[in-house]
């Protein structure tokens, strides 16, 4: 009996603790002194995104967006615009945030990665991605709801893992992103990163296995044509394409890296080489 | 190692030209291939540097495309090629100064002194067309910084169509595709004979609303690209000739490559056999939230509501929010079985298998 009232007492805690985590989730006015919510709240799944930004969902829908919560906010004649949209996982998340962001301004440390222009801030926090837009020039006001939310939102602030990997040398600051489909335009290179270097651009593909990725690898050399076997990793080979430029692609394990568009005087296979020591 | 292409590239590149056919875009004259370009989810510039290439000559972007990133993307593809184009982008500001305010951002992410198209973008109630965003058309084409005007739906489009004759647009983009009902098409008709500009979007009945038919699952996805559905959607779309052009959203060559076919092969009955059989695949499953059912379950449940709880647990795999919606509902309507039912009241016009579908939600929900 005593066993089954901890375990009935462990459960009602755990209950407990869900409950500030369902409603953190959630933007909140109230969050900044003098702010008030105007109107009513809503919500949208990725069949009802559409109601609220068609003409843009799919920009979500991509980066596998699972639901959105927001409210509009005011202060004498101030309005915001308040939204949190949940995704499918923190690399997702921080893929919506990295294409959104303005590449040519600063990020700002909120949560994973952040960036406050003086009408609008976006964040990223594990697998939340908040936009606050502003009426007027408020940059400190955006500040301070980002500051209070991202206190209230569950999860980790590590920027995903793969981001790191990719040598800084001449990377053009804050350029790496998640290409949600395609990478470099290719199918065949389903979801991974791209870093904007000064002298053309990396890539990373994580395939599901090996042998996955091997596949992938002999498609590739297909799809090229003449291709020019190159000793880096497990396998790569250098090519030369009208619209990728001088490229080299190399397999790792289960990763598929390589250089892209990269500029006379600079070597392909060597840049695919360091990138290819940085990945374990 | 050369550079470029190599000579069995180019002579397979040249075997895959496919035939291109234009289109006139209404009393604008602008002439424009058939299949256009729409840019939004495009992921790498290469692609739309290709489609230039293969010879498609209208691209579509729009201001609140990733937060401006996209139409930087495609300044950066077109550069050089800007005035062999046709290039739109849309504006989603609802005054006339954050208007033209916008589109001088968007000429300058687009490295463009002019956009040919300038959409007012997303409109579904008429009454939200206001007279100082057509005057801030009015003085982007006086100053030379837009050809012509005009206004995106996806929503409630016939009523938009008609005040977009009325008001005298010069274009309008609207969701068109196979599997939305016929009511739109008289709309097209009337729009075309009036020498506006049609230019269709959501061909593939993807994207938002119509997200079950185009699924997010990739292996389906890529078995329907396989059986040619997406090329026959946009097919479908193109033999409409009220429509002047089409502009599916391309992420990649594969995709550029199979879609440019589209100009070159007719709509055939093999074509409707495969849109015919993706919509019977969808027809008991996805209700498309006509709202048609309203008030004709006699224990009162709103059906509409219900499937569409069970749409995002087994069309989308988000059962947990499905549950959450479910379990919102009032006790009695959570509480309800069809199972206690005479027999069911409502008659789906698209053929959803309403009551199949209802006793699977209170399966899995309540």
């Amino acid at each position: 009996m005593r066993k089954k009232i901890s375990t009935l007492a462990r459960l009602g805690c755990a209950l407990f603790a869900m409950i500030p985590v369902a409603f953190a989730q959630k933007p909140d006015c109230s969050l900044v002194p003098g702010w008030t919510q105007q109107g009513e709240a809503r919500s949208f799944v990725a069949d009802t995104l559409f109601e609220y930004m068609d003409g843009n969902a799919e920009g979500y829908l991509i980066y596998r967006f699972v639901k959105m919560d927001g409210v509009n906010c005011q202060s004498g004649e101030d309005t915001i615009v308040f939204d949190i949209s949940e995704f499918a996982d923190a690399e997702s998340a921080y893929g919506m945030f990295s294409a959104n962001r303005d590449p040519r301004q600063p990020l700002t440390q909120i949560g994973t990665a952040g960036q406050i222009v003086p009408r609008r801030a976006i964040f990223v926090k594990d697998k939340y991605y908040v936009e606050i837009g502003i009426s007027r020039d408020g940059a400190d006001v955006l500040k301070a709801f980002c500051t209070a939310i991202e206190k209230k939102l569950p999860g980790s602030t590590q920027i995903p893992e793969k981001i790191g990997w990719f040598p800084t040398e001449k990377l053009v600051p804050d350029s790496t992103r998640l290409i949600p489909e395609s990478v470099l335009g290719l199918r065949l290179l389903r979801r991974g990163y791209v870093a904007e270097y000064e002298y053309g651009k990396a890539f990373l593909v994580t395939e599901d296995s090996p042998e996955a990725a091997a596949g992938v690898m002999a498609k590739l050399r297909a799809r090229f044509g003449e291709v020019k076997p190159a000793k880096v990793a497990d396998e790569a080979f250098e090519v030369a394409d009208k619209y990728l430029g001088r490229l080299c692609f190399f397999r790792k394990g289960q990763y598929l890296a390589g250089y892209a568009g990269v500029a006379e005087g600079m070597d392909p296979v060597a840049l695919s080489a360091a990138l290819a020591a940085r990945i374990p | 190692m050369r550079t470029g292409l190599s000579r069995r590239n180019f002579l397979t590149s040249l075997a895959q030209t496919p035939k291109l056919e234009y289109g006139t875009l209404g009393r604008t004259g602008l002439k424009v291939t058939k299949v256009g370009f729409g840019c939004m989810i495009t992921s790498d510039p290469s692609v739309i540097a290709r489609a230039i290439d293969m010879g498609i000559n209208y691209f579509d972007t729009a201001r609140v495309y990733s937060r401006g990133n996209n139409e930087r993307m495609v300044g950066s593809a077109i550069k050089g090629k800007r005035d062999k184009l046709v290039l739109s982008s849309k504006v989603q500001s609802r005054t006339k100064e954050a208007a033209l305010a916008d589109l001088d951002t968007s000429l300058r992410e687009l490295g463009t002194d002019y956009l040919d198209i300038w959409f007012l973008h997303n409109y579904r109630d008429p009454a939200e067309i206001k007279d100082e965003l057509i005057e801030a058309q009015d003085i982007a084409k006086k100053q030379g910084k837009i050809r012509f005007s005009g206004i995106s739906t996806h929503a409630n489009q016939a009523a938009i169509i008609r005040a977009a004759i009325e008001k005298k647009f010069d274009v309008v983009l609207t969701s068109y595709n196979f599997a939305m009902d016929k009511g739109l098409e008289p709309s097209l008709d009337a729009a075309h004979k009036a020498g506006i500009g049609v230019v269709a979007m959501k061909v593939m009945a993807g994207g938002s609303r119509f997200q079950g038919f185009y699924p997010t699952d990739e292996a389906l996805r890529n078995k329907m690209a396989r059986e040619g559905t997406m090329l026959a959607a946009l097919k479908w779309v193109l033999k409409n000739p009220s429509v002047d052009t089409a502009i599916p959203s391309m992420v990649d060559t594969d995709q550029l490559e199979e879609n440019i076919r589209a100009m070159s092969s007719k709509y055939t009955d093999a074509d409707e056999k495969l849109l015919a059989a993706r919509l019977e695949e969808i027809r008991p499953l996805y209700c498309r939230m006509c709202g048609k059912c309203e008030g004709q379950c006699r224990l009162g449940l709103p059906v509409a509501d219900v499937l569409r709880f069970l749409t995002y647990a087994e069309g989308y795999g988000q059962f947990t929010v499905g549950r959450e919606y479910y379990q919102e509902l009032p006790a009695a309507y959570a509480e309800a079985r069809c199972d206690s039912c005479p027999g069911c009241t409502v008659n789906c016009p698209n053929g959803v298998r309403v009551a199949q579908r209802m006793r699977r939600a209170q399966e899995i929900f309540a």
